[in-house]
């Protein structure tokens, strides 16, 4: 059912209902809240029917949205935790603060590990340790001015992120984008998930102290990135997104040695992972490790592989196609099990599914050129309040929401990135394990303090 | 597979084409460079570009600055610099980190990309180990403290702990724009300063992320390997 009032002055993208939910739940999993205008809106995903909710708020919030809001709302300078409250007590019980120095995690940020010895009761993931503030930093800026703060929000999903900032701003803008501008897009986007999958796979053999398969899989990144300067001149494609355009035209040969040089590369990743499946002490470290039930997985609103390996069927390609992935074949990979070990085999399926999707991007390329035509300050758009896109990242859904003012410059930008809604299911899963199994279930989630603190 | 460098100039793979700096031109217009750096490297008052916050976007290349990406020009890539300590007391003599070094990354509030390239230096193709240079865990087996990102408010403190803890004699590495100037996030809510402002750093490692070659010529330099090295860019 659409609700007419207020319902005309926002730009509709498809596969999106506009309908008032009183309540999320179920199979309706709460993405975001944001504010625009003086209103309250809300995002849902409908993971039963594969479509974006936009609802008005007042939908009804219940307590487990407590720490995503904080996160969302969270200002510099401080750490925020991020838990559901509840005191756990008991003979022997203590807690051990982990972090922001902290050496298993390359990155600022921090926990505290409630336990009584070996077993982890209860983690509360503590970020915000590096919140830069990119949103406010938007503010009263040109859309073009603001691509290279976007980009370096989350320096390995930048793609991702400089991506989905472009498709809503030219979406605000009205502006008709090239078709080879955006395929160009989607071949940074999947080789940002081949190098970060790749990644993941590397620092999670390292955790099981798998040397050969760690120096194996970081070989194949650095190849990968290798690619990427190549083609898009940056080894994290910095710089590759325009508003209305891109700036690397790839040619018909560039097109046809990106795509042998990358089934090379997956090529001798399916031979490292036939050993991985064949070494009992690697799997062993995985199977059964922090298990997240899709019960969890849906109420606690986890999105991506995290999600996919709880046998969530969800993935932005699919269920918010933007141009191309609409028009090329995208299979979305799930694993029931909801262990390390099922998260692992997503990101390796998808590793797989990417490459031949990048033969089918490479391959079928139109070439209408990669800008759209010049047009200066002067906005076109009829009268959009806002617009937002959702964007798959590595680690999951990505979404951003662009409101500009009547001469074209960011009136206001909120961004949902995907490691922020991934701490409490990471959190839950974690419960009754040991701290041996810790590294294997935050890498298998690919969580990134940038990417949630922005 | 594994780098040659320092016995060998990098190669161009490992000298990406956005690692390049920019050079003024004679028909290099300052104001419009500017207008375009997102990140106040261009100094059109002083006709001078600040490497250390420069982000190597190439957007100035439309004020006609260039980028010299021929094979002999991807070697002005290798920018480290050492940084002469603010009360002049920086130790003269050989260096006292002539054999194996020690070396540690503190994230003190990165995009994650700074990040990857520190920890690419231990994996096959650049392979830190070689060259007598390891990673550590634990600040008080540091020689050397590498630190990557825009200082935020809430990691001042750490930062300042960690530098503590490390034992004497100790050097501190500034890599990339963020850590050096704050590159894109120097107005935004949650930056503090400069990691100078906060620790004493001795040798900067401009880049957006620099990429690990200009990281590993960082940290020879930083031992004092790369005697004769000339400096005489403008970084700060």
């Amino acid at each position: 059912m659409d609700s007419d009032e207020g319902g005309e002055d926002v730009l509709m993208p498809k596969y999106v209902e506009r309908r008032q939910v009183e309540e999320a739940g179920g199979p309706v999993q709460l993405s975001t809240v944001f504010k625009a205008g003086d209103r309250d809106y809300a995002l849902l995903s409908d993971t039963a029917n594969n479509r974006t909710i936009l609802s008005e708020l007042p939908t009804k919030l219940g307590e487990e949205f407590g720490p995503l809001l904080r996160g969302l709302q969270a200002r510099p300078g401080s750490p925020v935790d991020l838990d559901l409250g509840g005191k756990v007590e008991g003979y022997g019980v203590f807690t051990f603060p982990y972090g922001p120095v902290s050496y298993g995690v390359p990155e600022a940020g921090g926990f505290k590990f409630i336990t009584y010895g070996e077993r982890i009761v209860k983690v509360v993931p503590q970020v915000n340790f590096k919140k830069r503030g990119v949103e406010n930093r938007a503010v009263g800026r040109d859309p073009k001015d603001v691509l290279p703060l976007i980009e370096r929000s989350a320096g390995n999903f930048s793609a991702a992120y400089s991506s989905c900032f472009a498709t809503a701003v030219e979406e605000a803008l009205g502006l008709r984008v090239p078709s080879q501008t955006k395929w160009t897009r989607a071949v940074a986007m999947e080789l940002e998930r081949i190098y970060n999958h790749l990644f993941v796979f590397g620092r999670l053999s390292e955790a099981a102290a798998q040397n050969v398969a760690t120096a194996q899989a970081n070989i194949l990144r650095e190849e990968v990135l290798r690619l990427n300067a190549r083609y898009f001149g940056h080894r994290y494609l910095f710089g590759i997104n325009r508003i209305g355009g891109v700036s690397a035209d790839l040619s018909k040969t560039d097109r046809k040695r990106l795509s042998g040089s990358i089934r090379a590369i997956v090529q001798e990743f399916r031979r490292l992972i036939d050993y991985f499946l064949s070494s009992r002490i690697f799997l062993d470290r995985l199977q059964t490790t922090a298990q997240l039930s899709r019960q969890d997985a849906l109420t606690l609103g986890a999105v991506g592989p995290a999600a996919r390996g709880s046998d969530v069927q969800w993935d932005d390609r699919l269920t918010y196609p933007i141009e191309p992935y609409g028009d090329i074949y995208v299979d979305v990979e799930t694993e029931p099990g909801g262990d390390t070990m099922a998260r692992t085999m997503v990101r390796v399926k998808e590793i797989y599914s990417s490459e031949v999707a990048l033969r089918e991007l490479l391959d079928g390329m139109p070439s209408d050129g990669c800008s759209a035509q010049a047009r200066s300050g002067a906005p076109i758009m009829s009268s959009p309040e806002f617009s937002f896109c959702r964007v798959e990242s590595p680690s999951g859904d990505l979404i951003q929401v662009v409101e500009l003012d009547e001469r074209g410059r960011i009136k206001a930008l909120h961004i949902r990135p995907a490691s922020l809604v991934n701490w409490l299911p990471f959190a839950k899963c974690l419960e009754r394990n040991v701290f041996t199994d810790f590294q294997f279930a935050f890498e298998s989630f690919g969580l990134n303090y940038a990417d949630s603190d922005r | 597979m594994t780098s040659k460098y320092p016995r060998r100039a990098p190669t161009i793979d490992e000298v990406p084409t956005r690692a390049v700096p920019p050079v003024a031109a004679p028909s290099s217009d300052w104001q419009a460079g500017g207008e375009l750096c997102p990140s106040g490297a261009i100094l059109p008052s002083e006709k001078r570009i600040q490497l250390g916050k420069c982000v190597f976007c190439q957007r100035c290349s439309g004020a006609g600055f260039r980028f010299d990406e021929s094979p002999e020009g991807r070697e002005s890539a290798l920018l480290a610099q050492t940084v002469q300590a603010n009360d002049g007391a920086s130790p003269k003599g050989p260096s006292p980190f002539k054999r194996s070094f020690h070396i540690l990354m503190i994230d003190v509030g990165s995009c994650n990309a700074c990040n990857l390239e520190v920890l690419n230096l231990a994996t096959p193709y650049y392979d830190l180990n070689r060259l007598g240079i390891f990673f550590t865990n634990s600040p008080k087996h540091a020689d050397a403290l590498i630190v990557v990102g825009a200082l935020n408010k809430s990691m001042v403190e750490p930062l300042k702990r960690t530098y503590e803890s490390m034992p004497e004699p100790k050097l501190v590495i500034s890599a990339g724009a963020c850590a050096i100037s704050g590159g894109v996030f120097q107005d935004t809510e949650g930056f503090a300063s400069p990691v100078q402002g906060a620790v004493p750093v001795d040798v900067v490692i401009p880049g957006c992320p620099p990429s690990p070659i200009q990281i590993l010529e960082g940290l020879l330099l930083a031992t004092g390997r790369l005697e004769g090295k000339t400096g005489g860019r403008a970084i700060h």
